[in-house]
């Protein structure tokens, strides 16, 4: 059975996020959906940015374009229409407006290359995803805007797909260890106190940060954000406290100056993964000292795809960087898009260990 | 000339309904802009204008769920307006055909709804058939609001397309043939697309593609090559081909776009007629459906210069008592030409029922309903109101100055068939000279053509014949024992509330020349200002009326 149709079983929507501009997003996206044409899947695609551009703006580099088959569903601004390679049937005009006009929900009547972009905000996306499926999508996959990874959050859709390469750096062992650090973010677990639970996500609105007692007694502080608050948080989490909630971004300088030893006692609560901006090393530094972090929402990642070449010019032996990717991510598959798919062989290789 | 200055206008709350009533579609919001009133000697087309309303009005009671679908497809509706009068020199793109077709089957769905309405329909509100456009664009009759080049537009489109198709096709097997006779002649695998990916350091298998004569480097780069099949002369045949077939297509396409683009063309007179007649249909309806919520009247229009008002209500003043809870109190009054005074208590609702008037003869005179039970009202040639506002505070004149420029604005620019609204002329001055200013003004008022309501504090400001004298009831029947026991526990907010509560804001007509009820230092003493005040104000009136 191939990736989608395992896919399917568990997502109807899925996000195609890239660990940095050129991790082979377009590519990966392509490969899913000629894996969808091989298993007979019908498709919605839609975009949070432009994409299938044949040059990347940004680098100059070349990028794949989009070709989607007969039947396929995509979202595609009035602009764009016109310079689409494939035959068009406009089913309706949305209201969500791009800068590119007002964003078209089309059908192709003849396969071809095209240019997709989606509407702009998290609520306009989730309702285009779920008019596609009420038209007829198997599944849908929303392409990430550039390195943007908040097409990741939960609510945009069910489940991600990372995409991750050469891109990120040139050493091999880099590229595995920022992505496990992705893969390990994504995964965080949910908060398991459910009088916690509760509380938070009732106050969720006063955008305040939460300091959460053992008796389950709040206490609001009246700082907007954690940034640059470290020290006063410091000086509030007491022995009895057991979570704190930030509403916004945890960021280093949030923890900072929290003594370590406070760590083991309490637990930090984001929204969800992607409010998570800590880098690989000190993530690990902090983790070893006993920090502990839980999200409302998780995020499930249903694959990865690994792009061994960079467009600045070197790449890995493709062979070495999906089987490093393998060893160290066991759980979800993980496919070279480049070379085509061979997802049994994923499979195998997850059977084998 | 207009009917209301804009300041007129909002003083008076007739921009809070037209702000209010709910426009659905472009058109609706050009012809709300649009909109004009009607002048003396236009009775008749007012009164048709309000037969119109009342029709829909009818089948909005009658068939209430019809409005409903009808008022959707109306929010739906986009402005075409522009592209209908594109098509006449222009061809149309896709998306523009597409909103075409997508209006055209509004309309016909439009139609089709008002075809089940039990009651008529005004017959300028029916959108032109325009079913022969519609097909034009709909070959298949499918009523579906999607669209393409469809096949069906052309003899040709469709084998064409069929043509690109079965060479991709070919051109695809041939592909394959040549990949399967590489593969088995070297003993080599290639993708799906037709490559051979190559590491550069798997110099064996470079050197091997090297020597292939049917392959040729499609791409390279540092660590590997991509070898794709190197055309053959089979191929390049049905490459150039292909190309000339998709060259066929989109010039087939072109004509196609064309051709509907002159059939809309042909149309064009209608599908804009259908744009103003969707305008207009969509600003009835919302007028009806404001009625309807404002229960509001239709009201009757007569050739005599009147305003005969039962039970008016000011809906901006009902709205805000209604979003606390409370009924606004009806006020009934009957205007002509001359002057008619409303004297009264403070906290009376004069200034309310002085704009009450003034949205009743506006609303009217636009075409709408109006907040009564009942009403006659006789056509002005324009609406004044003079009133006390801030702005002009802004501009650095004083109270007093400000008033006497409006005023004058409003003498220079009123005829015959006016109405003028003043509210507490000369208040801002000393009291001598106000009461003679405003016994001047209404004298001088009361020898025109003009129907004028004024508010004043000051006594026996209107004498003579043509002059109407009103008068708040305000608290003269209300249980003033109950009312202060009421407001001796009252909080500072909950006092003007019960007072409000007390307050009979009805107008009676009594002679002139009687005293005004002296409401003033009781209110003042309710709200709780010093005892000592009070009671020395009172020396001070009984010391005044003795010297």
């Amino acid at each position: 059975m191939g990736l989608l149709s395992q896919l399917k079983q568990q997502f109807q929507t899925l996000s195609i996020v890239g660990m940095a501009k050129n991790a082979g997003k377009t590519t990966a996206l392509n490969y899913l959906i000629e894996e969808a044409e091989d298993e007979g899947l019908r498709l919605g695609i839609t975009s949070t940015g432009r994409d299938g551009e044949l040059i990347d703006l940004v680098t100059g580099t070349d990028k794949p374009k989009i070709f989607i088959e007969m039947d396929t569903l995509v979202s595609i601004p009035v602009k764009l229409y016109e310079l689409a390679d494939a035959g068009l049937e406009i089913l309706r005009m949305t209201e969500y407006a791009t800068p590119l006009g007002q964003i078209l929900l089309c059908r192709a009547a003849e396969s071809g290359y095209v240019q997709i972009a989606g509407p702009l905000n998290v609520r306009d996306h989730k309702k285009l995803c779920q008019e596609m499926i009420s038209l007829g999508a198997d599944m849908v996959l929303i392409d990430g805007a550039v390195d943007r990874k908040s097409v990741a959050a939960p609510g945009i859709s069910d489940g991600v797909i990372i995409a991750t390469g050469a891109v990120i750096s040139r050493s091999l062992k880099k590229v595995v260890e920022e992505t496990l650090h992705v893969v390990n973010l994504y995964s965080l677990p949910v908060i398991s106190d459910p009088e916690a639970k509760k509380i938070i996500l009732e106050n969720q609105g006063r955008d305040q940060i939460m300091l959460i007692d053992k008796a389950y007694k709040v206490q609001f502080l009246d700082l907007k954000t954690g940034l640059n608050a470290s020290r006063f948080l410091d000086e509030v989490i007491d022995e009895t406290a057991s979570f704190v909630y930030i509403p916004g971004a945890l960021t280093q300088s949030v923890v900072a100056d929290i003594h370590p030893f406070k760590f083991k006692s309490i637990q930090f609560i984001v929204k969800d993964p992607t409010k998570i901006f800590i880098e690989t090393n000190p993530w690990q530094q902090l983790v070893k000292r006993g920090f502990q972090v839980r999200v409302l929402d998780a995020i499930i990642v249903a694959a990865i795809t690994v792009n061994p070449y960079a467009p600045s010019g070197y790449s890995f032996e493709h062979e070495a960087l999906l089987s490093a990717m393998r060893s160290a991510i066991q759980e979800i598959p993980v496919i070279d898009v480049k070379f085509g798919g061979d997802f049994d062989a994923a499979c195998q290789y997850k059977n084998k260990k | 000339m207009r009917l209301a200055s804009t300041k007129t206008k909002n003083e008076i709350g007739f921009d809070f309904v037209t702000q209010n009533i709910s426009i659905k579609t472009p058109y609706g919001k050009k012809h709300l802009k649009e909109m004009a009133a009607f002048s003396p000697g236009e009775e008749e087309k007012l009164s048709y204008e309000l037969e119109k309303l009342s029709m829909l009005l009818s089948i909005l009671n009658e068939s209430p769920q019809k409005m409903d679908v009808l008022e959707e497809i109306l929010m739906e509706i986009k402005e075409v307006s522009f592209t209908v009068n594109r098509s006449i020199n222009n061809v149309l793109s896709v998306v523009e055909l597409f909103e075409l077709k997508n209006f055209l089957l509004q309309l016909d769905r439009i139609n089709g709804l008002i075809q089940e309405f039990s009651s008529a329909m005004p017959k300028e509100l029916i959108p032109v058939e325009t079913l022969s456009l519609l097909d034009s664009l709909d070959p298949r009759k499918d009523r579906i609001n999607a669209f393409y080049i469809y096949d069906d537009f052309s003899e040709i489109l469709g084998s064409l397309r069929k043509k690109k198709h079965n060479l991709e096709i070919e051109i695809r097997q041939e592909k394959k043939q040549i990949r399967q006779e590489i593969e088995n002649e070297f003993c080599i695998s290639m993708t799906p697309k037709f490559e051979l990916l190559i590491s550069k350091s798997n110099s064996e298998l470079l050197a091997k593609a090297k020597n292939i004569e049917r392959l040729a480097i499609d791409c390279e780069d540092y660590m590997t090559v991509t070898y794709g099949i190197k055309s053959t002369d089979v191929l390049d045949v049905l490459t150039k081909r292909t190309e000339e077939v998709n060259y066929h297509i989109e010039e087939e396409e072109l004509k196609v776009r064309a051709k509907l683009s002159k059939k809309v063309a042909q149309h064009q007179r209608d599908l804009v007629k259908n744009c103003l007649i969707i305008g207009e249909l969509d600003f009835v309806l919302a007028k009806a459906r404001y009625a309807k919520f404002y229960n509001c009247c239709r009201p009757e229009i007569t050739n005599a210069h009147v305003l005969e008002i039962t039970e008016g209500r000011q809906l901006m003043a009902e709205k805000i008592l209604s979003d606390k809870g409370k009924a606004f109190c009806p006020v009934s009054i009957k205007l002509t030409d001359g002057v008619t005074c409303i004297t009264g208590a403070n906290m009376g609702g004069k200034t309310i029922s002085l704009k009450m008037v003034g949205l009743v003869s506006l609303l009217a005179q636009y075409g709408f309903f109006v907040p009564c039970r009942e009403a006659k009202v006789g056509l002005s040639s324009s609406v004044h109101i003079l009133i006390g506002d801030t702005q002009s505070m802004q501009r650095g004149l004083s109270s007093f100055g400000s008033e006497m420029e409006a005023l004058k604005d409003i003498l220079d620019q009123s005829h015959e068939k006016a109405l003028i609204l003043i509210d507490e002329i000369a208040s801002g001055t000393n009291p001598v000279e106000g009461l003679a200013l405003t016994k001047s003004v209404i004298s001088y008022l009361s020898a025109k053509q003009y129907i004028t309501l004024v508010t004043t504090h000051f006594d026996n400001a209107a004498m003579g014949k043509s002059v109407q004298n009103l008068q708040v009831k305000g608290l003269s029947s209300a249980n003033m024992a109950k009312l202060g026991k009421e407001l001796l526990h009252a909080s500072r907010r909950e006092r003007i509330d019960i007072i409000s509560k007390y307050m009979d804001y009805r107008l009676y007509a009594v002679g002139g020349g009687q005293e005004i009820p002296k409401d003033a230092l009781n209110i003042a003493k309710m709200l709780g200002i010093y005892d000592e005040i009070i009671d020395e104000a009172k020396n001070l009136l009984i010391g005044g009326n003795e010297g």
